[in-house]
């Protein structure tokens, strides 16, 4: 039979039921959506993580040590030598107590070279960024500039950092506000300490404070993204043959004593936990698809049955069992199709108004609109298998005599 | 007014539209078969109008599965239209079906949702005839049964003898060779029934060839013919 004659049928017998047929479509409605919603939202995520982790400064290496006494200008010297990188620096890191106008905050206290500016991309909003001459003078992130003393900290002021040494014993040094970061638009995603509640003094002076040598970490910066596997790997080598670390160990974290991290590194582990989080909310939508499936089936055979009588007219009217089998399917695959559409549709606003609310890229891959159509078509043609062939194979003459 | 074009069975030189010989149905029931028919013989020519009557129960409800290719016999012989129905595949019964006989029922039939003119084409959607054109074909048989101001009422809307008009018209839509109708007039008033009797005359003095059940003895003014049917058996012929 013609299918566009069918379709006719199956349409009017989906609007002789509107109700019925819109709680139908309900399920697939919500299944398909679900499905949408969450495939987008994972690539607006990935994306999300991928410029966000841009802005950190590209291409870094960053490297924590372990322990005490393991760091020094020497082993800097070996990273800076490493070829394909373009610039490192060391850094130190303690948390101190900060006094500013008789208020006293706990903040983190990052000792660093002049070229972290560059390695570690952190733009000055005002005043300017620490020279490696520079002594006694502090570049205070956003957050530490504006809030965490309940009023402003203004460049050219002066603020008190109190140190804890190693023997136990406290120092406390007056320190120029010499400039302010600009802020963070990310709080998300973290390859390096937070700018924005962070205090950044020259290595050298917090060093001389503290009375040690050594450094908590370095930051590198490789020429291009396409080379910071690579470069990090030549690096985490050189690095463990200069401290001792046998080159069987060189992959084993616990035998080295420290950790290593590059952006690509980071950025793989941001998406393997976005897809794992995907891959679960979709199996979610999944099982919201198989129920909706089964509600079509269930409406299905309920439809069958109302009416067995017309069945036996149609084949009295000669039609042949796989006409019956073509309508009754159709009928099926338009709820779902009809259901995957306006899916698709509230996927796509449901995702879209996430990405705005949460603020993160709006990207929106165009298959997922074949996708929801052809989730859509699947579970209408299973649905309605059942149904179809139940009504294909009544007997004319019961389902005639049917009331 | 019915146009010629329903003589074409004639012109094909087959006289004879049903030949039914020593036509026997049971039904199990359990373990026990049923017999509802006992070796019913039955002829009818091309342009006759024949009326099947009998008391409820007498099998004539049976017999006119049979002879609509609806229900097969357990034995003997239903030849349609030199076709024996016994020897065909259900796709073949189908399209016989679908071609060769326009049914009428008691109940019209008709599908709720669908426009008068819309349950006059139902049929042609699964066999048309080559050369049809289905869509003119169903408002000049409309027009026929005098619905043509009603084309594109539903059912709901219409009153039971104009439903069974519409059903009469749908019965036509493929040019049949047999119009087979079940008690046509059993859920009408006695003047509508007349009214619908009277397109079955019309029909029949146009060449087509009618088989009417029916349990009205009034009936037999209009028919050519009536066979009595009585606990399966043909008691005249």
């Amino acid at each position: 039979m013609d299918i566009r004659q069918a379709l006719v049928i199956a349409l009017g017998s989906i609007r002789s039921a509107k109700l019925r047929s819109a709680l139908t479509m309900l399920g697939i409605i919500i299944g398909v959506a679900a499905v949408v919603a969450n495939v987008s939202l994972g690539t607006s995520f990935n994306q999300y993580f991928t410029d966000e982790l841009g802005s950190l400064g590209s291409n870094f290496i960053i490297i924590y040590s372990q322990d005490v006494n393991i760091f020094y200008d020497a082993q800097l010297e070996v990273i800076r030598n490493t070829p394909g990188v373009v610039g490192a620096s060391a850094f130190n890191q303690q948390t101190a107590a900060v006094t500013y106008m008789s208020a006293t905050r706990q903040i983190d206290v990052q000792g660093v070279s002049a070229d972290a500016q560059e390695i570690s991309n952190l733009p000055v909003a005002s005043g300017s960024f620490l020279t490696d001459k520079d002594r006694y003078v502090a570049v205070l992130g956003k957050e530490v500039a504006e809030e965490k003393f309940g009023r402003d900290v203004p460049v050219k002021n002066y603020i008190d950092i109190t140190f804890r040494r190693n023997d136990g014993t406290t120092v406390t040094q007056k320190f120029r506000v010499k400039g302010v970061l600009e802020g963070e638009d990310n709080t998300f995603v973290q390859g390096g300490p937070d700018r924005d509640v962070a205090i950044y003094i020259p290595i050298r002076t917090m060093n001389e404070i503290l009375g040690v040598e050594d450094y908590s970490g370095f930051s590198a910066k490789t020429a291009s993204a396409e080379s910071v596997r690579p470069v990090s790997e030549e690096v985490n080598r050189r690095l463990a043959r200069n401290l001792g670390v046998p080159a069987r160990d060189i992959d084993n974290e616990d035998a080295k004593p420290y950790r290593i991290f590059n952006q690509a590194d980071i950025l793989e582990q941001l998406d393997m936990l976005s897809n794992s989080l995907t891959i679960l909310i979709t199996i979610i939508a999944l099982v919201a698809l198989l129920v909706g499936s089964i509600g079509i089936m269930n409406i299905m055979l309920v439809t069958v049955t109302e009416r067995t009588k017309e069945i036996g007219l149609l084949k009295s009217l000669g039609y042949t069992r796989s006409d019956i089998l073509t309508l009754f399917m159709l009928e099926s695959i338009v709820v779902g199709v009809i259901g995957g559409i306006l899916g698709t549709l509230l996927g796509m606003a449901g995702s879209f108004a996430v990405e705005t609310y949460l603020d993160i890229p709006r990207v929106f891959p165009v298959y997922l609109i074949f996708l929801g159509f052809i989730i859509s078509v699947i579970v209408g043609l299973i649905a309605g298998v059942y149904p179809a062939s139940r009504a294909a194979s009544l007997d004319p003459v019961e389902a005639l005599r049917h009331e | 007014m019915v146009g010629k074009d329903l003589d074409r069975s004639v012109a094909e030189g087959n006289d004879i539209v049903i030949d039914i010989c020593d036509l026997r149905k049971s039904y199990r029931l359990g373990d026990i078969e049923v017999p509802i028919l006992h070796g019913i013989d039955l002829c009818v020519k091309k342009g006759e109008f024949v009326a099947i009557m009998g008391p409820s129960g007498s099998g004539k409800s049976t017999l006119m599965n049979m002879i609509g290719c609806l229900d097969r016999p357990t034995s003997g012989k239903v030849v349609l239209m030199g076709k024996d129905t016994l020897a065909i595949s259900d796709n073949e019964l189908a399209e016989l079906r679908g071609f060769e006989i326009g049914f009428v029922f008691q109940s019209f039939n008709l599908i709720p949702r669908l426009s008068a003119y819309e349950n006059v084409l139902l049929p042609t959607y699964s066999n048309s005839r080559k050369g049809h054109n289905s869509p003119q074909r169903a408002k000049d048989l409309l027009k026929l049964v005098g619905l043509d101001d009603r084309m594109d009422h539903r059912p709901t809307e219409l009153s039971g003898g104009q439903r069974q008009r519409v059903a009469i018209a749908r019965s036509l839509i493929n040019e049949p060779s047999l119009i087979l109708a079940d008690e046509p007039t059993g859920n009408l008033d006695s003047k509508t029934s007349e009214e619908i009797l009277g397109i079955f005359s019309e029909l029949h003095r146009n060449g087509c060839t009618i088989v009417m059940i029916t349990h009205d003895p009034e009936m037999e003014k209009y028919v050519d013919r009536v066979v009595h049917i009585k606990d399966g058996y043909i008691k005249n012929n």
